[in-house]
């Protein structure tokens, strides 16, 4: 009886098995026209449809890794993100090693506000296996990694992030410029300029590049190159006023420093006169009640004294006869320019490249 | 228990055949290891797989149905929507009503009945007529579950196959239960709660016997269910955590919130059911076409996720695919479906749209509590989760089996907690639970097993009285015997024997004794040979009456210290409590 039995079951079994066939059969069929469509309309964007026609993919075969993944992203299209994060959850459960998972979770997460969260997805989705375009996917997680990184103000972090991008990058112009963006975000301004160079090398013709070199060269208080690309860049998009600002600061910069070589003693010492009385006016400007935050008594009090004290010797007569009055000079105008950034406000035009003298000749003084 | 005279009879019909010789011993060993008890264990594995596969193909049915009468997207056509439900309809009501009338209803019932009053016995057509009815409701868009009937498909799988076995009619009594478990774990994907369910509520008693059964054919019944269709919970569960015990308290609003809801739903069931069999015979042709109708306007009015079990919309709700706003009004409106579906005779089952209707009651509190109190951290997946469990324990009144089909162990505080509250409002609202409401409609007197649960049981302390009189020492002599008896008036008397036994002699033995002139020997020279059983206090006091009329007086003693007497119980102490208990 128990032999029957068992021969019955395995009759019933292979039967079921006949009919189980021919039902997963439909239903992967059903489930692919869906799924084509889903994607017909994600393409298209149209992300409500395409939410309807994954959801109907799904009835067909539920835990369809595809499906579920287009369904996911379907649903951040249309800002369903919790539920497209439980649906990527459960992807990265079954293949933690998912890039796109990895990616599409760190992007959920920055949304949601859960930083460290997204940090850890974006550096799984960095070394994550990806069954196309590897390298190019790997590196746009690590850019927007870099970029939550900088936003975070981890800049450490960041950089080093850059240094690795850096090394797989090749001579893409737009790669490398906008690895110089980020290094310069970054304050890191040496990669930054190298990394605008190697752009540079490969499109000469780059503005956003020359722009971006000629502003970390700026920062680098290489003025004299800062100038050549900031002229480079204007000259190809004359609009640029960030550009335009820099390379005019710049070239006040060259125009205004006394210490600079093959320049005659007379015109030396005109600059001196110039920036000692340029210098005068800041502190007088500062000083005045009018002015937003003006300096504190003392101090104000000590500056003018030393500027009053001065001034009658600060002749071209005087800076010829004793060329220590020029360092005299030049400290105090360094000290006034100094004084007045820190209390009264950023300077501009020639106040502003005072200032960026005095930074250039710190390690002099 | 079985023994060995009620072996089944294909083992008794191999004697009918003389053995060749050498074949004796082998024979024999198979028919002691083949003994009814062992042979049922081995047929309930086979229940399991028969049940599982006709479960199999009732999941296939159900969706090929889906698929024929209402499309094979999410997006419904209005005229499909309107169409299927009613002219299934319309099919069913004539199925039912003139090839299988026992087809009617959820399933669950009818098992107990088969177990109670029926000797097991399911006729096999009702196993056809619940797959082809319960397939096309269900299919069709009716909002009934498909776990009721795959319970009752799997019983009448099991009373077939113990019919043609020829099994003892204990055991045929049992089997049917042992189907329900197996089917009813196939179509939940969870045996633990398809075994805590038919114990609890069909069989209603914990025997090693049974449970074996129960237990191999659930497995069984699962293993071939995953076998086809994978092993996949019925939906995605959200991850939950509970961060800060404060937060039970909203599970304890949810537990009060699903106790109410589960009174309005039983509440339904109670006042509906009748009036529609009430209503004249021709009327039951019309009366599932009729539901079907308004569960398709309801539907084609905004609200599809009501038809049918439902399971895909609450995996939307656990993953906050609704507003909370939203998910009261289709927690609503499922109750209405269901009432209708149900009440006007369509057969299938109320397990998944009770889970349904508590997922989104469980989402739209935690909705509703997360807009009030935004500091909470709960998600709303975790409500409707618990929520779930809630509608079992306050509706179906089963609070362990929501656990295992949340798949989620990690939730059980909250869901006991919730649970709770949800069994005590509804208990105490609504005192008939829903099987039992159903059984008394249908006229039957099944036992309740949750009256069972709860009846008061009377123990042996409840009759006991202290002891009264001396208890001598065996040792003692019947010269001091006699002196003790003396001052005393009563006509038992216990006797202390060596080291933790006792015995029972009458005054007038001892008076008789010491006349004969025998004063030297002692009060144990008396005794028969056989003691006196002695009982504890805490034991059901029916123990006490297999004792008491053999003799007159049993010691109850500490079940610390067998020598410690804490009282004496007479056949006239027992049967007064029993009156006095049956009085009130």
């Amino acid at each position: 009886m128990l032999a029957l039995l068992a021969a019955l079951a395995v009759a019933c079994f292979l039967l079921v098995t006949g009919l189980s066939r021919a039902y997963q059969d439909q239903r992967q069929s059903l489930g692919s026209r869906w799924f084509s469509r889903g994607e017909a309309d994600l393409n298209a964007g149209r992300y409500d449809a395409a939410v309807t026609d994954f959801r109907a993919s799904l009835l067909y075969s539920r835990e369809n890794y595809a499906y579920q993944l287009n369904l996911a992203e379907a649903l951040i299209g249309i800002k369903h993100l919790g539920e497209a994060s439980a649906y990527l959850l459960n992807l990265w459960d079954r293949q933690p090693d998912d890039g796109l998972v990895n990616l599409e979770l760190a992007r959920i997460a920055v949304q949601q506000g859960k930083n460290d969260q997204a940090i850890r997805y974006y550096h799984d989705a960095v070394y994550a296996v990806w069954p196309r375009d590897q390298e190019f996917q790997r590196r746009t997680a690590r850019l927007e990694l870099i970029e939550l990184l900088l936003r975070l103000n981890q800049a450490a972090d960041a950089q080093s992030e850059l240094i690795a991008l850096e090394a797989n990058a090749g001579d893409n112009p737009e790669l490398q410029t906008q690895i110089g963006d980020f290094f310069a975000r970054a304050g890191d301004f040496d990669h930054a300029l190298a990394a605008y160079n190697t752009a540079l090398r490969a499109d000469k013709h780059n503005q956003a590049a020359l722009a971006g070199a000629g502003q970390s060269a700026f920062n680098l208080q290489r003025y004299s190159l800062a100038q050549h690309d900031l002229q480079a860049a204007l000259a190809l998009n004359p609009k640029d006023t960030q550009s335009a600002e820099r390379l005019k600061t710049a070239e006040l910069v060259l125009q205004m420093d006394p210490y600079r070589r093959q320049i005659s003693a007379l015109d030396r010492n005109r600059l001196v006169m110039q920036a000692f009385a340029t210098a005068g006016q800041r502190l007088q400007a500062c000083s005045t009640p009018a002015s937003a935050l003006p300096l504190p008594a003392t101090a104000n009090a000590d500056l003018n004294k030393d500027w009053a004290a001065l001034k009658p010797r600060i002749t071209a007569r005087d800076l010829l006869r004793d060329p220590d009055l020029m360092d005299s000079a030049m400290n105090l105008v360094f000290r006034i320019e100094r004084s007045t950034a820190g209390s009264c406000g950023t300077p501009s035009g020639p106040d502003l490249a005072l200032l960026l003298i005095s930074k250039l000749h710190e390690g002099n003084s | 228990m079985a023994t060995q005279s009620d072996s089944s009879p294909q083992i008794a019909s191999l004697n009918e055949v003389p053995p060749p010789p050498g074949w004796m011993h082998s024979r024999e060993l198979w028919r002691a290891f083949f003994r009814e008890d062992r042979f049922f264990l081995v047929l309930s594995v086979f229940i399991g797989v028969f049940s599982g596969l006709a479960v199999v193909c009732f999941r296939y049915a159900i969706d090929w149905s889906r698929l024929y009468l209402l499309g094979t997207g999410v997006v419904l056509t209005p005229t499909r929507v309107l169409l299927a439900p009613t002219l299934a309809g319309l099919v069913i009501a004539v199925l039912v009503i003139h090839f299988f009338p026992r087809a009617r209803g959820s399933g669950v019932n009818q098992t107990k009945a088969a177990l109670y009053i029926y000797n097991g016995y399911i006729p096999f057509r009702t196993a056809i007529g619940k797959f082809i009815t319960a397939a096309l409701a269900i299919g069709s868009g009716h909002s009934l579950g498909p776990e009721d009937p795959s319970l009752q498909i799997g019983a009448c799988l099991a009373s077939a196959l113990g019919r043609r076995m020829r099994l003892s009619r204990e055991r045929m009594r049992l089997i049917a239960p042992v189907g329900a478990a197996a089917g009813l774990a196939a179509a939940f994907n969870a045996p633990i709660s398809a075994v805590l369910f038919v114990i609890e509520e069909v069989i209603g008693r914990w025997t090693a016997g049974i449970l074996g059964s129960v237990v191999l054919s659930a497995v069984s019944g699962v293993v071939v269910m995953r076998w086809f269709l994978g092993s996949e919970p019925l939906f995605r569960i959200p991850a939950v955590e509970l961060r800060r015990p404060s937060e039970l308290i909203a599970y304890a609003i949810l537990g009060v919130v699903g106790g109410l809801a589960s009174v309005v739903f039983a509440g339904g069931i109670a006042a509906l059911r009748p009036r529609c069999k009430a209503l004249p015979r021709w009327t039951q042709y019309f009366q599932p076409a009729i539901a079907g109708l308004l569960i398709g306007i309801i539907a084609m009015l905004g609200a599809p996720q009501v038809m049918g079990a439902g399971y895909e919309y609450i995996d939307q709700a656990m993953h906050g695919q609704f507003t909370w706003e939203f998910l009261a009004i289709l927690a609503g409106l499922k109750i209405l479906a269901t009432l209708l579906s149900f009440v006007s005779g369509t057969p299938g089952g109320m397990f998944a749209p009770t889970l349904f209707i508590g997922a989104m009651l469980g989402a739209a509190v935690g909705g509703a509590e997360h807009y009030l109190l935004p500091h909470l951290t709960i998600s709303p997946g975790t409500y409707a989760l618990v929520g779930m469990g809630v509608l079992f324990a306050g509706f179906l009144r089963v609070p362990m089996t929501s656990v295992e089909v949340s798949g989620n162990y990690s939730i059980i505080v909250p869901v006991i907690v919730a649970n709770t509250f949800a069994y005590v409002i509804s208990r105490g609202l609504q005192p008939l639970a829903i099987f039992d409401l159903l059984t008394r409609q249908d006229g039957l007197d099944l036992p309740s097993m949750e009256e069972q649960r709860e009846e008061d049981i009377l123990h042996v302390e409840d009759a006991m009285q202290p002891v009264q009189g001396p208890v001598l020492d065996a040792g003692l002599s019947l010269d001091q015997a006699l002196r003790t008896l003396d001052h005393s008036e009563i006509e038992h008397l216990l006797v202390r024997m060596r080291p933790n036994s006792w015995g029972v002699v009458t005054k007038e033995q001892v008076q008789q004794a010491a006349a004969a002139g025998n004063t030297s020997a002692n009060v144990g020279s008396l005794l028969s040979e056989q003691t006196v059983p002695y009982l504890h206090p805490d034991l059901p006091l029916e123990v006490a009456l297999r004792y008491v009329d053999r003799w007159p007086l049993i010691p109850v003693v500490s079940r610390a210290n067998f020598g410690q007497l804490e009282g004496v119980i007479s056949q006239a102490d027992v049967l007064r409590r029993y009156r006095e208990f049956g009085e009130g």
